[in-house]
């Protein structure tokens, strides 16, 4: 689904990625872990085309196309979905008009032919979605996260996850600044979306998350590379030894 | 020291002149004659503002005051178009003023429940508000507000009694008709809203006609524990000019809530003033511009806290395109003795484009040591992150800047409690920034 080879790139002319590889086939999820700094938030903006991050080498594939060509919206509408690790607040953009928005975006590309959805009929998909990320109503009505707490921020992200029904989503840090209600409920929510049609990626700085998602591998990234990859024992290892044995040969 | 300042300027003697001739020839009552008359000595003492003026610091106003003007008379204005202007909520409780005259035929009071309208002239019997009148005009400092105590003829009163609670909002429709020439309207209003009474209005100026000025002053009264909302909408045509003095007195717990939307136009300039005489007085105020082309719109606030216990909030949302300019100049005094005031102010402009201006000058003057005031002012383009995290989600460029444009105003306009106040907002300012980004 995903092919990462040697990619290598950064902000404001500052190389933060040296060469990443990465595979990622339907149905897996991916944890990458490492210490602050290591580039995995830069990863996960690059992959989805954010404008003030460049790409000075390397490819990625996604379903066999040229991820990087790709504007940020089409990498969307092509089922690939950011989960933000700091969802941005936009008074004045009604939450569930904006996920109306989304949702009808992503089925015109699928088939220009398709009619826009009744915004009845969403209005009952949305009460469904809700109940999974166990989100209480009132937020429907509200600004696009404007106010939000943090951990309902984080809710809504993997509400909308929920309505686009992405093929590959990549949850940047879900898990931090949560308390623990509020990351059973998100982790709950990731949980009931993954199926084995799709893949995720999960970045993140704790261990903590993995114990609520079972990941399939687990990658630590130091220094802007991927230095050791495994199962979900490694997440283990690095709880109890933390990212010194790993990241000291490296720098 | 310079003689220039204390020389009539050709645009003062026109007005002057304007004066003179009108003077002689109006049906005004000798009420309405005499305030004229201060209102005519104040204008001569204020003069018009050099450019330099602290009051205009922002505003150029040489072009209007430049412009030979004849006085608009109560020209007649169909039916449809005040229907296409009002709202239907205000069926029953629909005042019309063309050029400042009040419509009978186009009024509509059936719903007005034992609140009571007039003439000022009338209202001028009672010693209190001929005292009231005759001291703001005698102590004016705006010079366009000193016009229009110079030049109206009627004006229009509304009395609402102690207790009332209104359920429809009353609508106030000031038409300005325009000619050929350009012409000057000048329309008054004076609200007084009686203890614990609660009560909505909307206020909105409109033209079928262009090449106007419209110079308006409004009062309101607010005793003890009532409550006012206004929505006041400035929708006069592009090459108009429009002028409008708001002042605000309130007593003792009363809340005024205003919200004002500005469409802009030649020269817009809107002039608001509240005070809040006794404690526990609160008022807020939220504003939204939406600029094209050449318009401009300016703001010019004075908020007197003058008692302990008051609140004040502002929030502000202007959006300039094209080589439009925006300014709000507004300060917020703190009075001696008005501890434990609550003073908020906030001005956010969006520009859209390299030839758009905006000036904030937010302000606050402090006389008092247990206060909680904050103000701040923010000039930005379209927001990065908000742009990025809008296409993340499958929305393309165009549409998210056009989303994020609408939604900034609209965060104050969806505030306004009348639906098709929104929707007229929604399809005349919003539009206009519709038409550019298409």
């Amino acid at each position: 689904m995903l092919e990462i080879k040697d990619l290598h790139g950064g902000f404001e002319g500052t190389e933060i990625i040296k060469g990443v590889d990465l595979s990622i086939k339907k149905g897996e999820v991916h944890a990458i872990m490492g210490p602050n700094g290591s580039g995995k938030s830069t990863l996960s903006k690059i992959l989805a085309g954010h404008p003030e991050y460049e790409v000075t080498g390397g490819s990625v594939t996604y379903e066999g196309k040229n991820l990087l060509e790709m504007e940020p919206e089409t990498r969307a509408l092509e089922g690939i979905f950011m989960g933000f690790q700091y969802p941005v607040e936009i008074p004045g953009v009604n939450n569930s008009e904006f996920l109306r928005m989304a949702y009808n975006a992503r089925l015109l590309y699928k088939d220009p032919e398709a009619e826009e959805i009744d915004p009845l009929d969403f209005d009952e998909i949305l009460d469904q979605k809700m109940k999974l990320v166990e989100m209480d109503h009132k937020y429907k009505e509200r600004f696009l996260n404007d106010g939000f707490s943090g951990g309902e921020k984080k809710k809504n992200e993997i509400l909308q996850m929920a309505i686009l029904e992405p093929k590959l989503a990549i949850l940047d840090e879900t898990d931090s600044g949560l308390d623990i209600d509020a990351l059973k409920a998100v982790s709950q929510g990731i949980n009931r979306l993954i199926s084995g049609e799709n893949a995720v990626i999960l970045i993140t700085h704790y261990q903590r998350l993995l114990e609520y998602i079972q990941p399939h591998f687990v990658h630590v990234m130091s220094a802007g590379k991927i230095v050791k990859s495994g199962e979900k024992d490694l997440a283990l290892q690095l709880e109890a030894q933390g990212y010194d044995w790993l990241t000291a040969p490296a720098n | 020291m310079s003689t220039a300042t204390e020389e009539t300027t050709q645009a003062e003697s026109a007005f002057l002149e304007l004066h003179k001739r009108r003077q002689q020839s109006t049906q005004a009552p000798e009420a309405v004659k005499e305030l004229n008359q201060t209102g005519i000595q104040r204008f001569e003492l204020l003069k018009f503002p050099h450019s330099k003026h602290e009051m205009f610091t922002y505003a150029r106003t040489a072009e209007t005051v430049g412009t030979p003007y004849a006085l608009a008379g109560s020209d007649e204005v169909s039916e449809e178009f005040v229907e296409s202007a009002a709202y239907t909520v205000c069926e029953k409780t629909r005042l019309v003023l063309v050029n400042g005259f009040l419509s009978e035929g186009l009024s509509n009071t059936e719903g007005l429940n034992g609140v009571a309208v007039s003439g000022l002239s009338d209202a001028m019997a009672q010693g209190e508000i001929r005292d009231y009148l005759s001291a703001g005009a005698e102590n004016e400092n705006d010079v366009f507000a000193s016009l229009n105590a110079a030049f109206f003829s009627e004006g229009l009163f509304i009395d609402v009694p102690a207790n009332t609670a209104m359920k429809s909002p009353i609508m106030i429709l000031y038409v300005s008709t325009g000619g050929e020439k350009p012409e000057a309207s000048f329309p008054r209003l004076l609200v007084r809203v009686g203890r614990g009474a609660e009560v909505q209005f909307i206020v909105k100026f409109v033209g079928p006609g262009e090449n106007y000025l419209v110079d308006a002053v409004q009062d309101f009264i607010l005793e003890e524990n009532s409550s006012v909302g206004l929505t006041q909408i400035q929708a006069d045509p592009e090459n108009s000019r429009h002028f409008c003095k708001t002042r605000v007195r309130q007593k003792k717990d009363s809340r005024f809530n205003l919200i004002g939307a500005l469409s802009g136009a030649r020269l817009a300039r809107d002039h608001f003033e509240c005070r809040l005489q006794e404690p526990g007085a609160e008022m807020s105020m939220k504003g939204v511009t939406v600029l094209c082309n050449e318009e401009q719109a300016h703001r010019f606030i004075r908020i007197h806290h003058e008692a302990p216990h008051c609140v004040s909030e502002q929030n502000f949302k202007n959006v300039i395109n094209d080589r439009g300019r925006s300014s709000i100049d507004g300060t917020v005094i703190v009075n001696q003795g008005a501890q434990l005031t609550r003073s908020d102010q906030l001005i956010n402009n969006l520009m859209l484009s390299d030839g758009a201006h905006a000036d904030g000058k937010p302000n606050l003057m402090i006389y008092a040591d247990d206060v909680k005031c904050t103000h701040g002012n923010t000039v930005g383009q379209i927001d990065g992150d908000q742009l990025f995290y809008l296409q993340t989600r499958g929305l393309s460029r165009e549409a998210a800047k056009s989303l994020l444009t609408t939604s900034f105003a609209q965060s104050i306009i969806e505030s306004i409690p009348f639906p098709e106040a929104i929707a007229d907002l929604n399809g005349t300012l919003l539009k206009k920034l519709e038409a550019k980004n298409g």
